[in-house]
């Protein structure tokens, strides 16, 4: 009982729909659903739905349409843009229940699943038959495939496969009215317009995905990994540029700092050397001879561009150590301070060493610890500014030190978000990438599918150009926890 | 509320999430109250903002299996599994959890005479068909059990409290082994009746302690402690830090899995012909994600059956948790059922696992399962008598 009827009456509708268990409007269940993954804070949720079915998304969503309730999706909670961060107390739907493979079918090359299967799960159940979902993101142990649909996620191996856009067929859709829509279809050219396009990376603000076709990847024949070591972190990246310039794409190219590969080392020991200033994490897939002589054209590059080391993984073992340790490198920076804000913009490839110093200059401007840890073959820049927060003043200073970091990378001619989404974090960056007209239209869209502004509002789009309005939804009503 | 928990600690989580996937109470919730992360936001909430401790704060907190999968997935390295046993034992003093009962009958742990004579009992009203099949009780109860038998004094082989009463023939098995590998055992009886494992998740710190500090008595100084069974093993491995006296952290140096101590001395067991089995490892989550010496136990299964398979589910937990299967039995069940299924996919002939708690559970789920150090001595005892166990002699008797 929350001690308004109205909040009440809503919890008991929504229960009477799923199943009292499956709905929890407690201070516990509300205070962690408030955030995600990011630094945002101010989130607020209303009551907390936990569906296992399209027909029960279907009833969440006619309740709220009837009594104007808005509505969040919310996956593994992994987002780093706070995306899935509720504001202004909505409904908000978690799909973790929603997570059953239901079909994989090897000879179209398709499986369909619920949203909250976990994206590391669908690969694992794929492998005995020859296949995998190609995107790989850092979080792929926990974050689902709902989300990785939310916000186009990419990763690692992004590179040579495409992110998430790429590898998504048809979805089944629930509108924000309640209606069941199925966008895309399984043909290799659907017909009509690709509205599956615009729902990939809408965030939650076009509806919620109940069914999701994906395109199955067969697992490469051979696959070679190295490690390169560079004294200079400038060198890492124009290996990177210049590799591809070379005509040959691999399947993955990961830099990493020094500061990093220390703190990643400490946690997986996967023999990552600790004294060069950069590590380049390469890796090629494909038929035997031809991974043998894409590895040696990236080793000779590299040695070309002043690679102190290179090192081949020799067994899958090893391979498996070294990407264990890339793909928890953010998490294990807690060895070091506390609290991390984790960037992610993009770049033209020829100007990453440029940014890139640009980035370690504005962090010294502002007296802050930075790593940088990126997929360099995409230019995909994540640096990540560590402090604890319990320093007085520290915060309004990352904040300041991502704003510069977002302008040089816009400057550079790049843009505000590779893979982790604009969310909270990036709305008001942006007009810096849009012109007013562009922004109208992209609201127009969004409104196409929720003409009344219910599904994650708040997000995305900035103030003047949202339906909704943000600063009502930042109010925190009483009777919340801290 | 003051929780006790180390700032430190706390402020090492920064909520990433990669935990999630190797919480089992997450895993077949899909919600944040039952996660690591979870867990640790509520921890923040009460003891940094002063949250109330509401029934669900505390529900979060006693659902807890105490795997510690998350540890290993962890790359901040958050010592989870001391934030959530010293929110449990302050939940405990408090009075917010473990109601009196409960207390009283971990207390029961530490009585071995009491133990077996409640274990005749139990045998004899389950075989009068008296005790219902959901309290997940072992098939068939022991109605007797021979007792232990000294053959010298090169190690110890800890016994326990309940293991003994319910699974002595494990012990015995571990002490064949340990004897073809040239080693005189003492079993500890009832001289260290309980290492307080149980006891520790449940919140009953104090408890525990005083176990400690009389096995660390009881026990002669400078004899290798070989532990059979993975949760034991785990607790008494912490004696250091639970006691933070020299005394427990030469104890706890002295501890070892009996797969651990094991593996470099394999030569010593006669080479036999492997059982004919396709063994799926069950590793238990206080041997693998606490000890981390799972690997010990493929090294020293594998001469001894046909074929070990692995499971396809990372070392999920099974769901027993020591007490956690009989006060939580739906949620201990579901999480099981997940188990079970990862068994189904590994197509095996038998599971085994090296703890008595997880062996229970399983088999309460309808899954035949054994302690590796059994399949080892069924393998040796079949090249010594075919048919037929082995003899031992006997030197004297210990207590029990």
């Amino acid at each position: 009982m929350s001690g308004d009827p109205a909040v009440d009456d809503l919890v008991a509708a929504l229960g009477e729909a799923l199943a009292p268990d499956r709905v929890r409007h407690d201070g516990a269940e509300r205070a962690l659903l408030s955030r995600d993954a990011s630094v945002f804070e101010g989130g607020v949720a209303g009551p907390v739905c936990f569906p296992v079915s399209t027909s029960e998304v279907q009833a969440i969503m006619r309740i709220a349409a009837a009594g104007g309730h808005n509505v969040v999706p919310r996956g593994a909670g992994t987002g780093l843009a706070g995306g899935a961060i509720p504001l202004g107390a909505p409904i908000v739907v978690s799909t973790t229940r929603m997570n059953r493979i239901l079909d994989v079918d090897v000879d179209d090359r398709i499986a369909w699943v619920e949203p909250g299967v976990v994206n590391l799960d669908l690969s694992r159940h794929l492998g005995p038959l020859g296949f995998h979902f190609a995107p790989d993101p850092s979080s792929q142990q926990v974050c689902t495939i709902g989300g990785n649909v939310a916000n186009n996620s990419g990763g690692p191996h992004c590179l040579a496969e495409g992110v998430t856009n790429a590898h998504v067929r048809a979805i089944e859709v629930v509108l924000p009215d309640g209606e069941v829509a199925m966008l895309g279809g399984l043909d290799a050219e659907p017909l009509g317009y690709d509205l599956r396009g615009v729902f990939v990376g809408g965030e939650g603000t076009l509806g919620i995905a109940t069914r999701i076709a994906v395109t199955i990847t067969p697992n490469p024949p051979a696959v070679r990994t190295l490690l390169l070591s560079f004294a200079e972190v400038v060198d890492a990246a124009n290996t990177v540029s210049a590799v591809i310039a070379a005509g040959c794409v691999p399947a993955a190219m990961e830099v990493m700092d020094q500061r990093i590969t220390v703190a990643v080392e400490r946690y997986v020991g996967a023999g990552y050397p600790t004294d060069a200033a950069a590590v380049l994490l390469a890796e090629v897939d494909g038929l035997a001879h031809g991974v043998d002589h894409d590895a040696e054209t990236i080793a000779t590059i590299g040695r070309a561009n002043g690679a102190t080391d290179v090192r081949l993984a020799a067994n899958d073992d090893e391979r498996a150590l070294l990407w264990k340790g890339r793909k928890t490198a953010f998490g294990a920076i807690a060895q070091i301070a506390p609290d991390y804000y984790l960037h992610d913009t993009v770049v033209p490839r020829s100007k990453l060493a440029d940014v890139l110093e640009q980035v370690y200059a504005i962090a010294d401007r502002h007296e802050l610890l930075v790593m940088n840890v990126f997929h360099a073959g995409d230019g995909n820049l994540h640096p990540l500014l560590i402090f604890d927060a319990r320093e007085p003043g520290v915060l309004e200073r990352v904040h300041l030190a991502g704003a510069e970091i977002i302008t040089a990378s816009l400057d550079a001619g790049g843009v505000l978000s590779g893979e982790h989404g604009i969310g909270v974090e990036k709305q008001q960056y942006m007009d810096r990438l849009f012109t007013d007209d562009d922004l109208d239209h992209q609201d127009r869209l969004r409104r196409a599918f929720d003409p009344t502004c219910r599904a994650n509002p708040g997000k995305v789009l900035p103030v003047g150009h949202s339906c909704a309005d943000i600063q009502s939804l930042r109010a925190v009503p009483t009777g919340v926890w801290g | 509320m003051d929780l006790g928990l180390a700032s430190d600690d706390l402020d090492k989580c920064v909520q990433c999430g990669l935990c999630l996937s190797s919480c089992p109470t997450y895993r077949v919730t899909g919600d944040e109250t039952m996660s690591p992360r979870g867990r640790i936001a509520l921890m923040r909430h009460v003891q940094h903002r002063g949250a109330p401790l509401t029934a669900e704060v505390v529900d979060a907190f006693e659902t807890c299996i105490q795997c510690r999968g998350c540890e290993p997935a962890c790359p901040s390295s958050v010592p989870y599994g001391h934030l959530i046993e010293q929110t449990r034992s302050v939940l405990v003093a408090s009075g917010a959890s473990t109601p009196w009962w409960q207390r009283l009958a971990f207390r029961q742990l530490a009585r071995p005479r009491l133990l077996r004579a409640g274990t005749t009992v139990l045998a004899l009203a389950q075989r009068a068909h008296l005790v219902p099949q959901r309290l997940g009780l072992p098939a068939r109860l022991p109605l007797r059990r021979d007792p232990h038998v000294v053959s010298g004094r090169d190690v110890y082989l800890f016994t326990g409290c309940v293991m003994d009463a319910w699974q002595r023939d494990v012990h015995h098995a571990a002490a064949r082994v340990l004897e073809a590998a040239g080693c005189g055992v003492t079993p500890t009886g009832d001289a260290a009746p309980c290492c307080g494992a149980l006891q520790a998740h449940a919140g009953l710190l104090d408890e525990t302690r005083r176990l400690a500090r009389r096995m660390i008595e009881q026990l002669e100084p400078d004899v290798p402690i070989v532990v059979d069974s993975a949760g034991c093993g785990a607790a008494m491995k912490d004696y250091g830090r639970l006691l933070d006296t020299d005394e427990g952290r030469a104890f706890a140096e002295r501890v070892v899995d009996v797969h651990e101590f094991l593996a470099p001395i394999l030569d010593r067991l006669p080479t036999v012909d492997p059982l004919d089995l396709r063994v799926a490892v069950q590793d238990p989550c206080h041997l693998r994600h606490v000890q981390r010496v799972h690997g010990a136990t493929r090294t020293v299964l594998a001469p001894f059956v046909r074929e070990l398979v692995e499971l396809d589910d990372d070392g999920l937990c099974c769901g027993a948790g020591g007490a956690y299967s009989v006060l939580h039995p739906a949620l201990a069940g579901t999480v099981r059922s997940r188990k079970l299924a990862a068994i189904t996919r590994a197509s095996a002939d038998v599971v085994a696992s090296a703890n008595p708690g997880c062996t229970m559970h399983l088999a309460a789920g309808g899954c035949a399962t054994l302690h590796p150090i059994e399949l080892i001595d069924r393998a040796l005892s079949e090249e010594r008598a075919p048919g037929r166990p082995p003899r031992r002699s006997r030197r004297r008797s210990s207590r029990g």
